[in-house]
């Protein structure tokens, strides 16, 4: 049975399958990215390799206050990273049944697959494929050197 | 030369019989008848007789003349000549009588000249008297008129007395009674004293209790203190507990994950994570109900400590009172005492003072004796210058006599005249 990672940004509930996933830190020490965009909190070592670590909240043009100190290591192929989020919550059973599909042309700009209903909790399944392209976007946009 | 009377007698008979017997002789040898010779002898004889008789008569009477009207003179009173006698050959007893009737004028003169000046000075001394006596009655009156005052004076003294005495009878009385106030008041201080020094050795025992209290609270405090220590390291170990289950709360995740990348391998290990997860998720929420039960035990403990500070503050204030009070009952102790003292002393003195209006008392007894003794000796003075007076009066009447007598005296002495009165 497939897991999903909730976390929450802002007072919305998120949610990533668990195959999406490499690993959860506690509170990597954030190194700052020069001339990096502002949605880029900055670079975390990850097992000696270096991760950017993305506002997913500010991303996703919510106004978080605060934000939790674990970071979601997302288990990238080609350009792996990290996303911060307000809080991570824990994994719950994905239950297949229970998805509502979303419309296809909402699915493109809030980058959710579809949203599963958990005893009234709303949680959105991010599209994550949809997310790593949308962030190519934005690095060529604010021109910045990612994949150099 | 000095010839008797008789004698002067006997020598004129001598003398007048010669002559006759003369003339007897010469007779006859005259020329004369003889028929007549013995008609002219007889009236010769008579004629010579009568003749020298007359004679010697006359010398011989001459002198008894003087001396006659010398005595009626001085029967009349003159005496201010003596009896002068011709001066005469022959002296005789008329001489002797004019010396002696001389020497009688004089004493009389002298006799008369004494009763005289005496009847003057008894005159005087009389009216010297009089006067005296007037003056003598008149002091008396006023003797009597200050008797008299003395005597009203007596009774008033006496009635002063017997006020006085009454006043310092009712003083002994009020004496007595502050005396008796003094003695009561004495032992009130004492009481006071005694009640006092129970008083003080109370708040020495409050102070003393208080200090106890004091120090269990220190003592308090101090365990407190390490009350506070101790659920400070709970509050440390429940942090690192808390840590922990965080830890193993990622750790669960974390082997989820693999348990997930393991796929149907990794299933038995996937509930494991979640076993693991709920175990670190439970250890949280007790270390956070423990975190929050630390809270609330500190709030608490703070608030005791407040309590404590308070009470411990309080308590020395209290500490201040029950030493304010100990002075307090100290300072009445000695009051009590100084007023004890004084009291006794108040008690004493007015006992001596009782003594004092007793001996007052009988002096004013003695006092009114002596009025009545004076009161009684005034009347018998009143009744002796009374009587007095009476004599004064009588003496004076008899001055008056005594004068008039001796006017009288004066008056029948105003007879004689010696010649040396003056006025």
């Amino acid at each position: 049975m497939e897991q999903l990672l909730v976390f929450s940004l802002a007072d919305e509930l998120y949610g990533l399958e668990v195959d999406q996933i490499q690993e959860v830190v506690e509170a990597p020490v954030l190194h700052y990215i020069p001339r990096a965009p502002k949605l880029l909190l900055g670079a975390i070592n990850f097992h000696g390799a270096v991760l950017p670590v993305l506002d997913l909240g500010g991303y996703l043009g919510l106004e978080a206050e605060r934000r939790d100190q674990r970071v979601i290591v997302l288990a990238g192929k080609s350009s792996p990273m990290a996303l911060a989020t307000t809080r991570v919550k824990g994994f719950i059973p994905l239950e297949i049944d229970a998805l509502l599909p979303l419309q296809e042309e909402r699915r493109e700009k809030t980058f959710i697959r579809a949203v599963q209903n958990r005893g009234g909790e709303m949680i959105n399944l991010l599209d994550l494929d949809r997310l790593l392209a949308g962030m190519d976007r934005l690095f060529e946009e604010t021109g910045g050197d990612r994949g150099a | 030369m000095r010839v008797e009377i008789s004698y002067k007698f006997v020598m004129g008979f001598v003398f007048v019989v010669a002559s006759i017997v003369l003339l007897n002789l010469v007779v006859p040898y005259l020329e004369i008848p003889e028929v007549y010779q013995r008609y002219v002898m007889v009236f010769s004889a008579l004629l010579v007789g009568g003749v020298l008789g007359l004679v010697l008569s006359r010398a011989f009477t001459a002198n008894f003349r003087v001396l006659t009207s010398s005595a009626e003179r001085l029967s009349e009173g003159d005496l201010t000549r003596n009896v002068r006698l011709p001066r005469r050959a022959f002296s005789d007893e008329t001489d002797d009588l004019a010396n002696s009737l001389n020497l009688m004028v004089e004493s009389l003169r002298s006799l008369v000249a004494q009763i005289r000046s005496s009847s003057v000075k008894v005159s005087d001394a009389a009216q010297g008297l009089s006067a005296s006596s007037q003056e003598i009655s008149a002091s008396s009156h006023q003797v009597a008129n200050t008797i008299e005052q003395i005597s009203r004076g007596a009774e008033r003294q006496a009635e002063m007395v017997e006020k006085g005495s009454r006043v310092v009878k009712e003083l002994a009385v009020s004496i007595d009674l502050i005396a008796s106030s003094a003695k009561k008041m004495a032992a009130s201080a004492g009481d006071t004293s005694s009640t006092a020094e129970k008083g003080g050795e109370m708040a020495r025992s409050a102070m003393k209790k208080m200090k106890q209290v004091l120090a269990e609270v220190e003592d308090n405090t101090r365990q407190f203190a390490s009350f506070g220590e101790n659920v400070h390291r709970i509050g440390k170990i429940v942090d690192v507990i808390t840590g922990i289950s965080q830890k193993t709360n990622l750790l669960a995740l974390n082997a989820t994950i693999e348990a997930a990348r393991a796929g149907e391998y990794g299933r038995g290990f996937a509930v494991v994570a979640e076993e693991v997860r709920k175990l670190a998720e439970s250890t949280g929420e007790s270390a956070g109900e423990i975190t929050k039960l630390i809270e609330t035990l500190r709030e608490e403990s703070l608030k005791v400590q407040e309590s404590m500070k308070e009470s411990t503050r309080m308590m020395g204030s209290g500490h201040e009172a029950i030493d304010t009070t100990t002075g307090a009952f100290e300072a009445i102790i000695q009051n009590a005492q100084t007023t004890r003292t004084k009291a006794t002393s108040i008690a004493e003195l007015s006992e001596k003072q009782t003594e004092g209006a007793r001996e007052i008392v009988a002096a004013i007894e003695e006092i009114a004796q002596v009025t009545e003794d004076n009161a009684a000796a005034t009347e018998e003075v009143s009744a002796a210058t009374e009587e007095q007076s009476a004599s004064m009066e009588e003496m004076a009447h008899s001055a008056q006599e005594l004068s008039a007598l001796s006017e009288e005296l004066l008056a029948m002495v105003g007879r004689f005249k010696t010649g040396l009165e003056k006025g």
